[in-house]
């Protein structure tokens, strides 16, 4: 057991926890509080709680993992889809989104195409935000074992316990006040890692000469053109796809307010990424990536390198923050699948705030529980898990989205077509294992634009009415408080100013 | 209600920029040239990282002026339509 690092991480753990129980009460007053923080997040705090949600633990240990073990341009490839979720999902849905009023994603498709598509894209959501929280629990169970000297086995439970206690206490304000802290050290730790790095080598040319010299198939390109593409495309349509972070989106007071706080947490993801390629580039000069029994663990061994104990306990936990920040934010998407989206919304329309809160809580520990049984023993690096969330959330809804808010004669036979037959394509494609690794959604994805445009134009186009709605999705007009009136009343569709 | 062309939103618009170099960047793939021994594709995709944050400042500011001609229009013209 690493006394030091111990000590500093279980008091950040007990620190968060504190900070759960605070918004205990405040959560449980409704289920607009529980999910979305009652819309009233800020710029600074959006910024940091955004980034910390798209910074899984897969962007730091992962990214460096497979940079180190399959070369840098695969680190860069990672980065190259991951720095472009946010502004992509700015550009294409968020306004429109919040425009519609809706409260989660599969709330989005019930407006647009009705209760079919809905349920199915909750089934979507819970199934594979339960599976995403295996590569969070992964890593957390390696960080844990690491610093406090147990077994994996027990790591894993014990954390994924933690963070699932803590989540389902605070709802959204607990997770997004706290990623206020978990970013803040994230980005603070990884940043003064790299410093430490950087003075070591004297320098990033340095740096990346020591790193080719250990490793002279460091700067090569190891792996098929398919495999890059696949990874690249699964990130940059993951602020599209991923209900955690449409959510987050939902929590900002306005949509001024959510658009800075993803400008804001671009920059925060751009400089946690730079920071990592120089993690990347020490991992690779210490040539140890052979002697680890697992290449994940190469970020901490970094760590243990080149800082101190007690710099070393702080960088920890910023890792263990930005795992428990992401899983939390899951465990959420996954409850409002189950409690929100399917029991409230189809089976018992007259449910009270506090049942629906209340089922939140046991869907919670269900999927974390599901989540630990996979992950003590993960089927794959946590990138290429990472990635394959990703590329099925793609390849089942991301077209029907996209699709959904920009085009009107997209109607609820041809999102159905497309959300199932893309979802079906790229779970027959991962099990069958015959293209590289991450390249399914290269398939599954065009296989869902067919289905999603050939079934739309064969069948009847949707009602005037929901082609009104989507264009008033596109209107660019602040209205996402009286959103649910517009869709009532369109003529009184006015604005608010921003607050 | 202010309605405007779909295509000329600045979402749209820079979309299509994130769609142009990201194909430039997969269609070249240039893994076989090397700068400062690293595969110039990476370089590529370095630059397009930073570009991607650029695009993010782009879209919130230009965004932010539709937003305020589009009230402007919108407060210049209610007087008259309730006439």
């Amino acid at each position: 057991m690493r006394i030091t690092e111990a000590i500093i991480v279980m008091l950040y753990l007990l620190f968060m926890i504190g900070i759960g129980l605070y918004f205990y009460k405040r959560a449980r007053s409704s289920s607009s509080d529980y999910y979305t923080a009652g819309s009233n997040i800020n710029t600074f705090v959006g910024a940091f709680a955004i980034a910390a949600a798209v910074a899984s633990s897969s962007s730091l240990m992962g990214a460096v993992g497979s940079g180190v073990t399959l070369g840098l341009p695969y680190f860069f490839a990672y980065a190259f889809g991951a720095i472009g979720i946010l502004p992509f999902a700015m550009f294409l849905i968020s306004g429109q989104v919040r425009r519609a009023g809706v409260k989660t994603m599969p709330d989005f498709f019930d407006q647009r195409f009705g209760r079919s598509v809905q349920i199915l894209s909750a089934i979507i959501v819970v199934l594979a935000m339960t599976f995403y929280m295996v590569p969070q629990l992964t890593a957390s169970g390696l960080i844990g074992s690491y610093v406090l000297g147990i077994d994996y086995i027990w790591a894993v439970i014990i954390l994924g316990l933690g963070f699932t206690i803590y989540a389902a206490l605070g709802g959204m304000w607990a997770i997004t006040y706290t990623d206020l802290f978990q970013g803040a050290i994230m980005l603070l730790g990884v940043m003064v890692l790299a410093m430490f790095i950087l003075f070591d080598h004297s320098g990033i040319f340095t740096l990346l000469n020591d790193a080719l010299a250990v490793d002279p198939n460091f700067g090569d390109v190891t792996q098929p053109w398919m495999a890059y593409f696949g990874l690249f495309i699964a990130f940059l349509w993951f602020g599209i796809i991923s209900p955690s972070v449409v959510m987050r989106n939902f929590a900002s007071r306005d949509a001024k307010t959510a658009r800075r706080s993803s400008m804001w947490g671009t920059l925060i993801y751009l400089l946690l990424f730079l920071s990592g390629m120089v993690v990347a580039m020490a991992g690779a000069s210490l040539g140890i990536a052979d002697q680890l029994d697992n290449a994940d663990m190469i970020f901490v061994s970094v760590i243990e390198h080149y800082l101190p104990p007690i710099v070393g306990g702080i960088m920890l936990a910023g890792l263990l923050a930005s795992i428990m920040s992401s899983a939390d934010a899951m465990l959420l998407a996954v409850s409002a699948g189950v409690a929100y989206d399917i029991y409230k919304k189809n089976i018992n329309k007259d449910a009270s705030e506090r049942l629906i809160t209340l089922l939140s809580l046991i869907v919670m520990l269900v999927a974390s529980v599901a989540g630990i049984l996979i992950a003590i023993n993960p089927p794959q690096l946590i990138a290429i898990m990472v990635g394959w969330v990703g590329g099925f959330l793609l390849s089942s809804f991301g077209i029907p989205f996209v699709l959904g808010i920009w085009w009107k004669r997209a109607n609820k036979q041809g999102a159905f077509a497309g959300m199932l037959g893309g979802a079906a394509v790229f779970l027959i494609l991962v099990s069958l294992q015959i293209l590289p690794t991450n390249a399914e959604p290269i398939i599954a994805a065009p296989v869902s634009l067919i289905l999603t445009v050939g079934v739309s134009l064969m069948t009847a186009p949707p009602s005037r009415e929901i082609q009104d709605q989507v264009d008033r999705y596109h209107t660019h007009i602040e209205a996402e408080v009286k959103a649910k009136a517009a869709v009532t009343q369109p003529e009184g569709y006015g604005y608010d100013t921003d607050r | 209600m202010t309605q405007r062309s779909k295509f000329k939103d600045p979402g749209f618009i820079l979309a299509i920029v994130v769609l142009l170099y990201s194909a430039f960047v997969w269609i070249w793939w240039p893994h076989e040239t090397y700068v400062a021994g690293v595969a110039l594709t990476a370089w590529l995709m370095l630059a397009g990282i930073i570009l991607w944050f650029m695009l993010a400042v782009v879209y919130v500011f230009w965004i932010e002026h539709v937003e305020e001609s589009v009230k402007e229009e919108t407060e210049r013209r209610g007087p008259h339509e309730n006439n």
